[in-house]
């Protein structure tokens, strides 16, 4: 054992005890976020879409608290509401890609041999496009919503989880306690599945926690480039979108608060997801 | 003066626990002193706080006198120079410690040319001498050349060489052989001491292994938890232990020289046992294995093997690296099939690796296997109990209240307690771990046990009581073992026969004190005169071996 | 024992024949991963259910004369495989075919577009590189102390800033309110240009400042913990020699490895940085194409980015042995 080893292990135990500060409001803003998501109608002030040309660009007021925008709409409210599509979609993306990504590679690991070869291939191929470019291609396609690029997003991400699934299967797979569960007479697919991917879970599960605020921060981007949920439905990036042009004027708050917001929601999901990687100790291959 | 002189060393981590405490030790010049201890003994970080390199935040006490000079208190500037004249290191993987990415030539130059200023030519030229020194056979063409290029025992004369070329008055050397085989570390003892002695030079030797601390230094201490326990001449401390820990590590400490008068009394009531059925638990005819990887020459990794171990008996395989033995033990268990030949198992065929799901329980029933590394054969998210009540099921209609009591009973049998079955591998010491592996192939019952370096990894005391379970079973159940190892020694311990491999090949077969007494092939006669033993023990091996 | 493979000897020694091969297998399969994109490129039309002329009519007027044309130009009434025959021997010769937007060739249109973006691109790189090493280094070098915390609370709160939200934080604080930059456009002339270009590539850069600054850090982190380095201390060799030859060096592995897929990322995230910042590069080509249904444009703007991502990561590929000496032997193994 040497000497740096030996520290960092002695550095690292007093961790393993409580979660920290930052991990803990994370969470508690996400929660906050998916509340406010959830019961939206009842929690928010006003109709998202309510349009009030007596208080146009209005700062914040006890009226509206964080104020309103270009069309007197309350952005407290249309915050509120935006929350929905911010969170689902990455969900959603999150979910399918996950799903899919760990069944191909327990496959890639498991099988080895010419599936794993075509299943790289095909990796290889869907990493060459960008997951923006690929939602970006799925909306030339199919026209402009959210439905499209999060079926195309799924798909992209997809084999970022299955690699890593793969490398992780395919080591541990080479480790002794996978030849001893063999020696004791189990079946393959029973290690590989009942034993084997457990234990490679909670990494994959911290990569998909940080693919979440990817796909939230990329998703948000179609909108704000107009190509994702449409204005003047209430959404974080077509609520930049719309109020960009106020910007000049030097009306900031419209263009501002969804900004924070995607930013907070982004940060909460990146310390939970880090600190969940970190906790589980693996490394996450690049 | 000494050369080194360490007095009451201490040191603390920042949470307070203290890892060395109250060491002194001495080396004088041309003297080679052994620091003798298990691991976590300190022993180590000993050795590293002479250079300065020592934990982040860690607190020093007492002073480590290097010519004189502190080195816990130097300037950085002057702990550098220390480190290039006054004393230099080996250490233990040279696979580890030698950049992967820079050639053998940077390795050993950089020193002189960057901090010595050496012209590059004046510098290689240094380089090419001291890969002479170290023997390796082609120096000009070595200094071009990556680590990975090289075998083990080769770059850990490159990390020698390296330590050498500042020509320090003190060479530290931090188990320099332990990943080595038994052959690679003689030739390697043979070039430090070869060193040592031309160049007047005094050694700090690290080991584990209390044979070869015995044969090659002049004093020894005796660390164990952060204190030197015992300490004295070589002799001295080995043939009279005055410690506690001492004698139980002496004790625990197997050894290859065979005694004869020692010799009627060693045959064992397991070996009794063993005459009762001659049915032969396991038989091998003619097994071969090759393996063939596109693009490079296949490798004969089992050649027409044959064994036999007869029900209650434990035959030993011996070989070094790339022998063939743990190749061996994979076929015999089912992870691997033969190419050729055919392997019986109480009379059973079991040539191939199973497929179907009867095949596979039936071969679990034939044999077990329990493997080298206890940190890595044990599923890290299961609890012992856990883990062998899996095997229980898969193997038997056990209801869940009587697989738990059986749990218990078996965790019973290898010394452990019914709080270890909630226990995850995590929280077990590598000995535990390994009962725990015992205790799990025992419970499909098999009618033999693999061992395949089943003790290489543990420290000798724990090794002696994972050793002392397994005799403790087969004395109970007449359970057949074939015992995997490296260890001449360890498998003394067990086998009465032993069979030993070199490339694929059985090379010798026979009963193990008269292999030890008495060997017959000239490669099992090198690797008996590779292991090392004390001076005055060797007069003892060579007037048994006539 | 085989004292030494002479098959990994090759690679340094004037092996050339170890390296041409290797070389073209690399080649080899950067053309195959190249043609299976564009497979999926060209077909991804086929996807969609209905009529491939009304489909590339969408939006537009389907008199009898546009249709006529479309099918001609594009050769709808061949069978699908001899489409994308021509139209791939068309693109190797650097024919995209038309806009139907602009109504001109392709190429034409993107090739007025590429340098703005080239030069976004080129800017933000820098400011990657630099920034990034810089963060990273520190960061490893001063592991566990504050300054390493602060740089790394930085580097995950700056991670959270997409792109787009950089740049409307940038245009509020240094265009709106100091003044300092342009809120638009892309400038005439270099200096003008650079100028313009300062803040969409500084917005555009955030995001990969963070991924290039916290591998940066955690390769460095892991080469500091090798047996290596503290062998080179103890021989007696500095501290800046040591986190040069033996850490930064070794570390650079992985730093080449996310830079890969860095390139193609810029020219993605450029399409929202060009959006905001109102530049007319191929981004913002991209975007206003979706948005008028000039399928031809959006194809040929797709196959280019994927082409770019893909051939930086082979010559990334190509070049990691003289980075990782072990790779050329196969051993790979970091």
């Amino acid at each position: 054992m040497t000497a740096q080893t030996l520290t960092a292990k002695e550095l690292k135990a007093p961790r393993l005890g409580g979660f920290g500060i930052t991990f803990t409001v994370s969470v508690a803003v996400l929660l906050l976020m998916t509340v406010a998501a959830i019961f939206a109608p009842i929690i928010a002030p006003y109709d998202p879409n309510e349009v009030d040309f007596m208080a146009v660009h209005s700062g914040p007021s006890m009226a509206h608290w964080l104020g309103t925008d270009s069309l007197g709409r309350d952005l407290l409210s249309r915050m509120i509401f935006g929350a929905r599509t911010a969170l689902l979609g990455p969900l959603l993306v999150v979910v399918s890609s996950t799903v899919l990504g760990i069944l191909l590679g327990v496959l890639a690991a498991w099988r080895g041999g010419w599936v794993d070869a075509v299943l790289a291939r095909l990796f290889d191929v869907i990493f060459s496009f960008p997951s923006l470019l690929i939602a970006i291609m799925a909306v030339a396609l199919f026209g402009k919503g959210l439905i499209a690029p999060v079926i195309a997003m799924s798909i992209a991400y997809a084999p970022y989880v299955a690699r890593l699934t793969r490398s992780l299967v395919a080591s541990e797979r080479h480790r002794p306690y996978v030849a001893a569960y063999r020696v004791q007479g189990f079946s393959g697919w029973w290690i590989a599945l009942r034993r084997v991917l457990p234990n490679v879970a909670p990494i994959v599960g911290a990569q998909s926690t940080l693919n979440f605020g990817y796909v939230l921060a990329e998703l948000a981007g179609l909108s704000f480039l107009g190509l994702g949920v449409q204005a003047p439905a209430a959404d974080w990036g077509a609520m930049i979108n719309e109020s960009q042009a106020g910007l000049v004027g030097g009306h900031f708050l419209p263009a501002i608060v969804p900004a924070i917001a995607v930013v907070i929601a982004v940060v909460a999901v990146n310390i939970i997801g880090e600190e969940l990687s970190d906790r589980i100790g693996g490394e996450i291959p690049a | 003066m000494n050369l080194l002189d360490i007095d009451s060393l201490t040191l603390e981590l920042p949470n307070g626990t203290r890892l060395l405490d109250g060491i002194s030790i001495t080396v004088a010049k041309g003297e080679t002193v052994g620091l003798v201890g298990e691991s976590g003994s300190g022993k180590s970080l000993t050795a590293r706080s002479v250079l300065g390199l020592l934990p982040e935040r860690a607190t020093m006490g007492g002073q480590v006198l290097l010519e004189g000079e502190d080195s816990l208190r130097v300037s950085q500037q002057r702990l550098s120079e220390l480190r290039r004249h006054s004393a230099s290191m080996v250490f233990q993987d040279p696979r580890a410690g030698i950049n992967p990415m820079r050639t053998v030539g940077e390795h050993l130059t950089e020193t002189l040319r960057l901090c010595e200023h050496l012209p590059a030519e004046q510098a290689r030229q240094r380089g090419i001498e001291m890969l002479k020194a170290v023997r390796l056979p082609r120096p000009e063409q070595h200094l071009k050349q990556y680590p990975h290029e090289f075998s083990g025992g080769m770059l850990q004369r490159v990390m020698i060489a390296g330590a050498l070329i500042s020509s320090p008055k003190l060479l530290i050397c931090d188990e320099p052989t332990t990943a080595l085989d038994v052959t690679t570390q003689a030739e390697i003892i043979a070039v430090l001491t070869e060193q040592a002695k031309s160049r007047g030079m005094g050694m700090l030797f690290i080991t584990h292994d209390l044979n070869l601390a015995a044969s090659l230094c002049d004093r020894v201490y005796v660390m164990s938890q952060g204190r030197v326990v015992e300490q004295g001449s070589a002799q001295g401390v080995f043939s009279a232990p005055q410690a506690e820990y001492t004698r139980k590590l002496v004790a625990a400490t197997p050894t290859v020289a065979v005694d004869p008068a020692a010799e009627v009394a060693a045959a064992r009531p397991v070996a009794v046992a063993a005459t009762a059925d001659r049915a032969g638990a396991l038989r091998a005819r003619a097994v071969s294995k090759t393996y063939t990887i596109r693009g490079q020459a296949p490798v004969r990794a089992v050649q027409d093997v044959s064994l036999e171990v007869s029900k209650g008996a434990a035959l030993g395989v011996v070989g070094e690296s790339g022998s063939g033995k743990s190749t061996l033990a994979r076929i015999v268990v089912g992870l691997e099939s033969a190419d050729a030949g055919e392997i019986l198992i109480a009379g059973k065929e079991r040539t191939k690796a199973p497929r179907r799901r009867a095949e596979r329980l039936a071969h679990a029933r034939s044999a077990q296997m329990v493997f080298q590394d206890p940190y890595l054969s044990l599923d890290p998210r299961i609890t012992a109990g856990h883990a062998i009540e899996d095997a229980l099921k898969l193997h038997s209609k056990l209801s869940t209240l009587d697989s738990r009591n059986r749990v218990l009973e078996l965790l019973d049998q290898v010394g452990m307690t019914g709080k270890h079955a909630q226990a995850r591998p995590r929280t077990l010491s590598g000995g535990q771990r390994q009962c725990v592996a015992i205790a799990r192939a025992l419970a499909i019952e098999p009618d033999l046990l693999v061992m395949d370096e089943a003790t290489s990894a543990l420290d000798v005391s724990v090794q002696a009581q994972v050793l002392d379970v397994v005799a403790e079973i087969r004395r109970e159940r007449g359970l057949t073992v074939l015992f995997i190892s490296h260890d001449l020694a360890v498998v003394r311990r067990v086998c009465e026969e032993t069979v030993v491999m070199r490339h694929g090949e059985i090379v010798e077969h026979g009963r193990t004190l008269e292999l030890l007494g008495n060997p017959q092939h000239p490669y099992t006669r090198l690797l008996l005169d590779s292991v090392p033993r004390p001076a005055w023990n060797r007069e003892v091996a060579v007037q048994s071996a006539t | 024992m085989a004292l030494v493979s002479t098959r990994a000897t090759a690679f340094k020694s004037g092996g050339t024949a170890v390296l041409a091969r290797r070389v073209a297998g690399k080649l080899g399969s950067l053309l195959l991963t190249l043609f299976l994109s564009s497979l999926l490129v060209f077909f991804s039309r086929f996807i969609v259910p209905g009529d491939p002329v009304s489909f590339l009519l969408r939006g537009r007027k389907p008199s009898p004369e546009a249709i006529a044309q479309v099918t001609t130009e594009f050769g709808l009434d061949l069978p699908p495989w001899q489409q994308y025959i021509n139209w791939i021997a068309g693109v190797l010769q650097g024919d995209f075919g038309r806009s139907l937007q602009y109504r001109q060739d392709v190429s034409t249109v993107i090739g007025d577009r590429l340098p703005v973006t080239f030069g976004l691109v080129v800017m933000a790189g820098t400011m990657i590189a630099v920034v990034g090493l810089i963060a990273g280094i520190t960061a490893a070098l001063n592991r566990n102390k504050l300054l390493d915390k602060s740089i790394l609370i930085g580097l995950t709160i700056l991670g959270a800033v997409p792109s787009f939200v950089g740049a409307i934080v940038l245009i509020a604080v240094f265009a709106v309110q100091l003044g300092w930059f342009p809120t638009f456009g892309s400038g005439d002339g270099f200096l003008d240009t650079v100028y313009h270009l300062v803040l969409p590539s500084f917005a555009l850069a955030i995001v990969f400042v963070v991924l290039v600054g916290k591998v940066t850090r955690s390769s460095m982190v892991e080469q500091l913990d090798r047996e290596h380095v503290e062998v080179a201390t103890s021989r007696g060799l500095g501290r800046g020699a040591v986190v040069r030859r033996h850490v930064f060096r070794n570390a650079l592995g992985p730093i080449l490895t996310v830079s890969g897929p860095l390139v193609a990322g810029l020219l993605v995230a450029s399409t929202i940085v060009e959006a905001a910042f109102g530049i007319s590069g191929i981004g913002s080509l991209l975007v206003q194409s979706v948005d008028r249904l000039d399928f031809p444009v959006v194809q040929s703007i797709v196959l280019l980015i994927v082409t770019t991502f893909v051939v930086v990561n082979a010559i990334i590929d190509i070049l990691e042995p003289w980075i990782d000496p072990r790779s050329a032997a196969g051993a790979g193994a970091r």
